[in-house]
């Protein structure tokens, strides 16, 4: 082995020492059978885990964030895919405004986001309220379908699609039963980052968090504060096993190889 | 069942429409929203206050989880219908929001306990709230390594100066520490709130021999992991961690007296006239001795009676300092400024 893939392995291996070694005291730490969070642990014990769901704003909040992603990512689709199809084959100079307008959300803290949309919503009438929290996730993982959509489409020749009607298929039938089929990767992985960036949120959260619409990263946060157990460490490790099983469901449906082309 | 798309799609249609059905959160006539931080203060909360709340009145409440800062911003974005009644504040948000007017005065007409709260609680919310709680900032150790601790403040600065001790201290991103640390260290030392100079010198004798705290699980790892040896911290977090197994913490209150950590309770303006019945439960002194019980921190209700356990671990309110909040808010953001400057953590 030449000294430049030697120090390339060493380097790979010590960044995924870096990046994965935190993950793996959390995990670790989840499994502890002390009653505050240290490392190295003194024994094994699974009653962090209990713990969650003896702990009803654990679960009550699980399903508020569930509930919420679904919703957001559902709306980010249906605002964002006809967005993205028209703004990719537009040669107009808006269509660069329009693009940049919709994925400004990037660009801003969250924490901005959040405080001025409460008071946007507020003076509309929704208030802290569910409906107001899924209009504002919706925004925030709009972005996402978006690129993914848009870097998918603009990579298939229009070719198909004027084919397709050439032969007297109408729009919707072309779009059904061509487009859709070939942007179907780009859509996956919207979905993907959608649901998992408004399930992990907690800026925008936090400020329309109330008894019947706080999230669970809100609801952690309020816990970690006043509580030093370590169900938090139990409940990251399943949060951790929630994206992993949302990947392989992703990969196995669409295959992780096409989504991260389309992004 | 195969796993296929139409199914997964279907599934999570199905689920998205479920959640459609969320409209705006209201005070309604017979339920209050009521607020409390996570964690064993909810459940003390409603243990304590909503639970008797509930057996007088017949009304509901339901407990809003997260902090002060969410909640006054929910408050002052729906300032005409909030959607919170009963607010929980840090002493510093609770003269914002009196000083904007948002929330609404306290009388013994409305809270009848509220004859056996010191007046000067009441005061320091400028009138539109209460203190119910309260913690103390001093010297947490690890008893492992420090035989005799620091009795008090100017000793802290100098053994740590002198290389005798690593001495874990909240950084500025903690919200609380301008007043429990910043504040206190610079009382003990002869400062005053319009001249912090003792407080940034004696930072800078102590530099080579401190680390910075974040948030209160940092301080317990630090001392946990041996990186320091001592440091500034709560009464109640304390005993909390002993009553948790850890038997190598101890506290101490510093002869010059820590800096009293309150919690205010508030009622918004137009919130429901429910709420005074329930801050009232807040003021019992039988409610307010199980929540201190629970919680590990001193109450304000001058008839309260702490168990023998929590008699020796809470200090007399004459044994604490209460700081003037609102003068301290005049300056706060200089002091943070120089903080920035000088320390940088």
């Amino acid at each position: 082995m030449r000294l430049s893939d030697l120090l390339l392995w060493l380097f790979t291996a010590a960044f995924f020492v870096f990046m994965l070694l935190p993950i793996l005291v959390v995990v670790v730490i989840s499994f502890t059978s002390a009653g505050y969070a240290a490392f190295p642990i003194p024994g094994w014990s699974l009653k962090w885990f209990a713990r969650i769901f003896e702990y009803q704003p654990f679960i009550d909040s699980l399903w508020v964030s569930l509930e919420l992603a679904v919703v957001s990512t559902v709306g980010s689709c249906v605002l964002g895919i006809p967005a993205a199809l028209y703004l990719a084959r537009s040669r107009s100079g808006w269509a660069t405004a329009v693009t940049t307008f919709l994925l400004s959300p990037l660009s801003m803290p969250m924490i901005v986001i959040g405080f001025a949309s409460l008071f946007f919503l507020s003076a509309l009438g929704l208030g802290v309220s569910f409906l107001a929290l899924a209009i504002v996730h919706t925004v925030i993982c709009l972005p996402y379908v978006i690129r993914t959509v848009t870097a998918v489409y603009r990579g298939i020749s229009p070719a198909y699609e004027e084919a397709a009607m050439i032969l007297g298929a109408s729009r919707f039938t072309t779009f059904r039963e061509v487009t859709l089929p070939l942007i179907r990767p780009g859509i996956a992985a919207g979905c993907l980052f959608s649901f998992l960036t408004s399930f992990d949120n907690l800026p925008v959260s936090y400020f329309f968090g109330s008894a019947q619409t706080n999230t669970l990263p809100v609801v952690m946060l309020a816990y970690m504060e006043h509580q030093f157990d370590p169900s938090i460490a139990a409940l990251s490790t399943l949060q951790l096993a929630l994206a992993v099983v949302a990947l392989v469901v992703a990969d196995r449906l669409y295959g992780i190889e096409k989504m991260t082309v389309a992004t | 069942m195969k796993l296929n798309r139409r199914h997964f799609l279907g599934a999570s249609a199905a689920t998205g429409l479920a959640g459609l059905s969320g409209l705006p959160l209201r005070a309604q006539a017979n339920t209050l929203n009521v607020t409390a931080y996570g964690g064993v203060w909810e459940q003390a909360i409603r243990d304590c206050f909503v639970a008797p709340f509930e057996a007088k009145t017949g009304a509901t409440a339901t407990v809003s989880l997260g902090g002060p800062a969410q909640w006054l911003a929910q408050v002052e974005a729906n300032p005409e219908n909030p959607p919170l009644d009963v607010l929980i504040m840090t002493p510093d948000l609770a003269v914002i929001a009196a000083e904007g007017d948002l929330m609404d005065e306290f009388t013994v007409e409305k809270l009848p306990n509220l004859a056996d709260i010191p007046q000067e609680f009441t005061d320091a919310c400028l009138g539109k709230g209460t203190y119910f709680d309260y913690g103390v900032g001093g010297i947490t150790y690890n008893k492992q390594y420090v035989s005799e601790p620091p009795k008090g403040f100017a000793e802290f600065v100098e053994r740590v100066s002198n290389g005798e001790f690593i001495a874990s201290v909240p950084s500025i991103s903690y919200g609380p520490t301008p007043v429990f640390f910043l504040w206190a260290m610079n009382n003990a030392l002869g400062g005053t709130v319009d001249n912090v100079d003792p407080f940034f010198e004696a930072m800078a004798k102590m530099k080579d021999n401190l680390v910075f705290w974040a948030g209160p699980n940092d301080f317990f790892n630090h001392l946990a992991s041996g990186e320091a040896d001592l440091g500034i911290y709560f009464d109640g977090r304390t005993w909390n961690h002993v009553d948790e197994g850890v038997n190598w913490i101890d506290f101490i209150n510093p002869e010059e007296g820590g800096a009293m950590t309150t919690v205010a309770v508030q009622k918004p303006k137009h919130a429901s006239d429910l709420a005074w019945d329930y801050i009232n439960e807040m003021l019992d002194p039988a409610n307010q001795s199980k929540f201190a019980d629970i919680l590990n921190y001193g109450v304000t209700n001058k008839k309260v009676q702490y168990s023998e356990k929590l008699a020796a671990r809470v200090p007399a309110m004459s044994d604490a300092l209460l700081p003037p909040y609102a003068e301290i808010a005049r300056v706060r953001n200089g002091w943070v400024d120089r903080w920035n400057r000088e320390i940088g953590m």
